[in-house]
């Protein structure tokens, strides 16, 4: 009863309270959409990085982490991890690889490089490399081609169809070499993978480091995100001590760390856009008090206790932050389903390329990321009636009902 | 003048809405001047500790030199021109390099570089090398064949303080070049990859290994902050004119394209933050002068009836609203500036996952401030704008009032 | 890695066999049912895979194998056991006076390795190169170091020429690493006035790493001494040539005594070679391909 007391209340002023709605939803739709992008770009990171090198887990020879070397690896094409993850469902697909350092070179320049040899429709399920062919052929359509990145081919000064020369020092340390033909080129969002990155096919990359049927690590992805950790765990202990088994978050600590400081972020603008709110929110609400004195005094005469009236005016406060909130929350899901095709950024391309983030950015917003913000904003609802509502309540019957 | 007075007691008419809405004025003018002098102090810093490892705000080569990087692309300093940079106001610092790629080894691990020759002192006031020595110390003018490498670069040639290194390389004579170079110390840098290649001798020692002459490959120049860059460049156009070896001048915007979009990029977020909180307020003070409005309806009546122009009703309900706000603007300016410079003086060191973050991005990890006059005054100008726009609707309708109607009400 | 100049010196990889034992060019011929584009008399014809004016060649005579011929050709400059004692000239704009160095180089072709001891100036007397299989050591005297030569520097220009440390250490031969094709008969050729030469086209194989479109090479009819090399990138643009002039008789070969790079992307400047001696078939003791012998610095073999 209180609850429609108040909403009444309310919109005995239409203009008064309509503006202050309208401010809590311009502040909360700002926060939220801002806050979106954000998100949004935080989630590229990380989905880049997952979905070009990383993947969710990555499972090398002991001792790789620390230093990671081309003698560190796993033999026999690595069965028995293959095994293991064969028979696990959490396991959505998996894929081996090998990795070097080279220097490759055209006839008219050279570059250090980082080879990779992977294995073609494998890889395709676990990363993204394959979508981000953007000529030639992905790997396996014809032998001895190299897929090179854009940046990496224009720096080399080659196209499709050039010759490269490939020189490495193999597994038992001798200078060795072959020659491959740009088969296909590759754009990813990353401009540091762009630029140094060689991609072999998984066997020939086996016979230029000399390595038989060994690989240098595994990686896989898995259905479920929030399984990861599980799933290496039980990796670790099934597959034992000869092997390290890392997760993403592991692997590259950063990309955490960016994620909470967005979060920090997140808080401190709430914070801040919804203090301004409150101060507006509590200018009406006196406003509304003072001007329903002798009512207020009315209902203390016929019984109603002082907490019922600080009650009612605290709920006048979250009813217009609610409405406020609900407005806002709208719009701000109205935004990005608008922009989900992503906000052009390509005059920062390059400064984002460097993060892995491609420069048509979607804002996110998921049912997480709202439960911040409504705490805040009741929160500050809440402070902001409590002048009004002590006000209110101070007032003694017998003189509010003298009160013209 | 009758006017402003009028519009000053009007705001005062009553103090507790009044001093709400200025408190609202205040804690975004507060928010807004000290983000604002921390997001460019932060900026500010992020440019000076990436030009202050490489190539200082201007760099300044031959033709060409940053395609092909081979000798044949030299700039030669005369005294002029040494006196010219040794003078030139906007130059704080300048440090002449050679440049070279070379063979770098020790026993019979060996590993190709691009070993850079400096000159310690000068070098000094453009780069915090020297400041970035983990073990051992910089190299220092007097000691011929000193080396400094970065430290991971010392873990792959299994090397360390004390080791010697064979240098060897194609001089500038087209003769072979190699010397043998004693490790003095190890360098750590928030770049990785810039750590696994970097190698320092002195400037001297390398144009002797080289046959260089007292050639040069570049000169790095540093400037009083990232915003003088474009002053630096001019005056070091101008003055180094005479050059036989034709000089190019290239910013740090130039060689680090990256860094700036990525500063644009922060600002961009951070505008938009500033806007949210400014257009909450402005509704508050739109709120609050179409309240102070409404209710002296009767009086705005009688004003107008007793031959008050609508305009000058209309300034009178602007002039509150600018009033309103430039109250709040003084207050948050006085709590804010000394906030803002204190926080210069005495920036905040940060730890755990944040300190993280900054030193994968190359930063120290401190924020630190800095308080600009351009600062104050733009944000002025916002809050008076506001302030103005959300006097429009409130003013006009205070203006168009009907003084019939107006006295009519009770 | 750099680019650009040092780029343009792996163009030159390529002459690696061609320099350290000696030459070799083979002449391919093409029998009627190959493809070989053998033009008719004094015809001019476009040369596949090469821009600029065609060349104008005779027929080939019939019976000839390519192959053969390039590895008798390969024989001529090269036998099992080679000994070379040279003289390599640099200009360049950047020198008043061009650059000298002599030096020795003894090569195991069938075991694949080779040394070579620099000998002169002063400055470089002494300094050892080691090839065993795909892998470079270098020795310095002076200061008593030996390193080996990591992938980053085998594009890095060998003793200030326009020959790379790649060139002496590339495993590929012209007769293992190309496919040769016989184009027909030149019978001007400016290195060997009033003599014929063959001209042929070596194709390097896909897998080998070699960047080369192809090279055309003028070999004496008579004697299949090499005459002159055209090194070309794969868009068919001239990148190098080396002429070989100065031809004399040792035993029952023909070698020429001078060889002469031109580096046709850098004006002014050039690498020549004069054979000061060369032997064939010569004794080797196993000793001078070990690491030991490497770090002698004194002029035994």
């Amino acid at each position: 009863m209180l609850l429609r007391f108040a909403w009444r209340n309310l919109w005995r002023n239409p203009r008064r309270t309509a503006i202050v709605v309208v401010a809590v939803s311009v502040g909360i739709a700002g926060s939220l959409l801002s806050m979106g992008v954000n998100y949004g770009m935080v989630d590229q990171m990380v989905v880049t990085a997952i979905r070009t090198e990383l993947g969710h887990i990555q499972v090398h020879a002991a001792g790789w982490e620390d230093e990671p070397t081309l003698q560190k690896t796993l033999p026999g094409g690595a069965a028995t991890v293959v095994a293991a993850l064969e028979r696990d469902p959490r396991v959505r697909a998996w894929t081996r690889r090998v990795r070097g350092d080279g220097l490759v070179n055209s006839p008219r320049a050279s570059a250090g490089v980082r080879v990779i040899g992977v294995e073609g429709e494998r890889e395709g399920d676990v990363s993204l490399l394959r979508e981000a062919l953007v000529a030639g052929n992905w790997l396996g359509a014809a032998p001895r081609r190299a897929l090179l990145g854009e940046s990496l081919a224009e720096r080399l000064q080659v196209e499709l169809g050039d010759k490269i020369a490939v020189s490495v020092q193999d597994a038992s340390g001798d200078l060795t070499g072959g020659g491959f033909r740009v088969g296909g080129l590759f754009h990813t969002p990353s401009s540091e993978l762009d630029r140094s990155t060689l991609l072999l096919g998984l066997g020939e990359a086996q016979v230029l480091f000399a390595l038989g049927d060994a690989v240098s690590e595994v990686v896989v992805v898995v259905h479920d995100p929030d399984e990861v950790e599980a799933l290496r765990t039980s990796l670790a202990k099934e597959l034992g001590p000869q092997v390290e088994v890392r997760s993403w978050a592991q692997l590259e600590p950063l990309l955490v760390y960016m994620v909470q400081s967005f979060d920090m972020m997140a808080w401190y603008l709430y914070a801040a856009v919804f203090t301004a709110m409150a101060f507006g929110i509590a200018n009406v609400l006196l406003m509304a008090v003072h001007e329903r004195t002798r009512e207020i005094g009315m209902l203390r005469a016929i019984g109603m206790s002082r907490r019922r009236v600080v009650a009612m005016v605290v709920l006048e406060s979250m009813w217009v932050t609610g409405v406020g909130l609900a407005v806002g929350m709208a719009v701000a899901l109205g935004a990005t389903w608008l922009l989900r095709d992503g906000i052009d950024l390509s005059a920062f391309a390059q400064g984002l390329a460097a993060y892995g983030v491609p420069p048509r950015l979607s804002p996110v917003l998921r049912a997480r990321d709202f439960g911040m913000p409504l705490v805040i904003a009741g929160v500050a609802a809440g402070l902001a009636s409590l002048w009004p509502a002590l006000h209110a309540a101070r007032e003694r019957p017998a003189e509010a009902l003298r009160h013209v | 003048m009758g006017e402003t007075r009028l519009a000053w007691r009007n705001v005062w008419r009553s103090p507790r809405r009044t001093a709400l809405t200025v408190a609202a004025t205040v804690f975004a003018v507060f928010l807004v001047v000290v983000f604002v002098a921390m997001t460019r102090g932060v900026h500010e810093k992020m440019i000076e500790d990436s030009v202050r490892l490489s190539s200082g705000h201007v760099l300044v080569t031959a033709p060409g030199y940053l395609q092909k990087r081979t000798l044949d692309e030299f700039l030669v300093l005369d005294d002029a021109a040494v006196h010219t940079l040794d003078t030139l106001p906007e130059v704080v610092g300048w440090a002449p390099r050679v440049v070279s790629f070379v063979l770098l080894s020790r026993d019979v691990t060996s590993r190709g570089v691009a070993v850079m020759g400096v000159d310690p002192a000068r070098e000094s006031t453009v780069t915090t090398l020297s400041t970035r020595v983990v073990d051992g110390h910089f190299i220092r003018g007097g000691s011929p064949h000193e080396i400094v490498i970065g430290e991971r670069l010392a873990e792959r040639l299994g090397a360390s303080v004390g080791d010697q290194l064979l240098l060897y390389g194609v001089a500038y004579t087209l003769e072979t070049a190699y010397d043998l170079y004693t490790v003095v110390g190890l360098l750590r840098l928030p770049d990785a990859r810039l750590e696994r290649s970097m190698a320092i001798v002195s400037l001297a020692d390398l144009q002797e290994f080289l046959v260089f002459g007292d050639r040069i490959s570049e000169i790095a120049v540093l400037a009083e902050s990232s915003e003088r860059t474009g002053a630096l460049r001019d005056a070091l156009r101008r003055g180094l004119a005479m050059l036989d070896s034709r000089p190019v001048f290239h910013t740090w915007r130039e060689v680090m394209p990256d860094l700036e979009q990525l500063i644009v990029l922060d600002d961009l977020g951070f505008y938009v933050m500033v806007a949210i909180l400014i257009t909450v307020v402005g509704f508050g003070i739109l709120n609050t002068i179409l309240m102070a409005v409404l209710e002296r309806q009767r009086e705005l009546g009688v004003m107008l009836a007793v031959g008050l122009r609508p305009a000058a009703v209309f300034r009178i309900v602007f002039l509150e609203s600018l009033m309103l706000a430039a109250v709040g603007l003084v207050f948050g300016l006085v709590l804010a500036v000394p906030t803002a410079l204190w926080f210069e003086a005495h920036p905040i060191h940060v730890g755990g996952t944040m300190a993280a973050t900054f030193e994968f991005v190359g930063m120290e990890p401190v924020i630190v401030f800095r308080l600009t006059s351009s600062t104050l005054w733009k944000s002025s100008l916002l809050i008076l704008a506001v302030a103005a726009v959300a006097a429009l609707y409130p003013a006009l309708k205070a203006s168009r009032a009907n003084p019939v109607d107006a006295l009519r009400t009770i | 890695m750099r680019s650009g100049a040092h780029g343009r010196r792996i163009a030159v990889r390529r002459l690696r066999p061609l320099l350290l034992a000696g030459m070799g060019c083979a002449l391919a011929l093409a029998a009627a049912q190959g493809g070989a584009p053998a033009e008719t008399q004094g015809q001019s014809a476009a040369v596949p895979g090469v821009r600029g004016p065609g060349l104008s060649l005779e027929a080939v005579p019939e019976g000839l194998d390519a192959d053969v011929l390039a590895r008798r050709a390969d024989d001529n400059m090269r036998s099992a056991s080679t000994y070379f004692h040279g003289r390599m000239t640099v200009e360049s704009p950047r020198l008043a006076t061009p650059r000298s160095i002599t030096f020795e180089s003894w090569e195991d072709r069938g075991g694949k390795r080779s040394f070579v001891r620099i000998l002169a100036p002063p400055r470089d007397a002494g300094t050892g190169f080691l090839k065993l299989g795909s892998n470079l050591w270098m020795y310095i005297p002076r200061v008593e170091r030996t390193m080996r030569v990591p992938p980053s520097m085998m594009l890095q220009s060998w003793m200030g020429s326009d020959f790379t440390n790649d060139d002496l250490v590339r495993e590929s031969s012209e007769v293992e690493d190309y496919d040769h094709r016989l184009l027909g008969v030149d019978p001007s050729v400016e290195e060997a006035p009033g003599r014929r030469a063959y001209v042929l086209a070596y194709v390097p194989h896909e897998d080998a790493a070699v960047v080369w479109g192809r090279i055309i090479a003028w070999i004496d009819a008579e004697t299949l001494a090499p005459l002159r090399q055209e090194f070309y990138d794969e868009d068919g643009e001239k990148l190098r040539v080396l002429r070989f002039t100065d031809h004399r008789r040792v035993g029952t070969r023909t070698v020429p005594f001078l060889w002469t790079l031109t580096p046709l992307d850098k004006p002014g400047h050039r690498t020549a070679i004069e054979v000061l001696e060369i032997r064939f078939d010569v004794e080797l003791d196993e000793s001078i391909f070990t690491r030991r012998h490497l770090e002698r610095s004194d002029r035994d073999g």
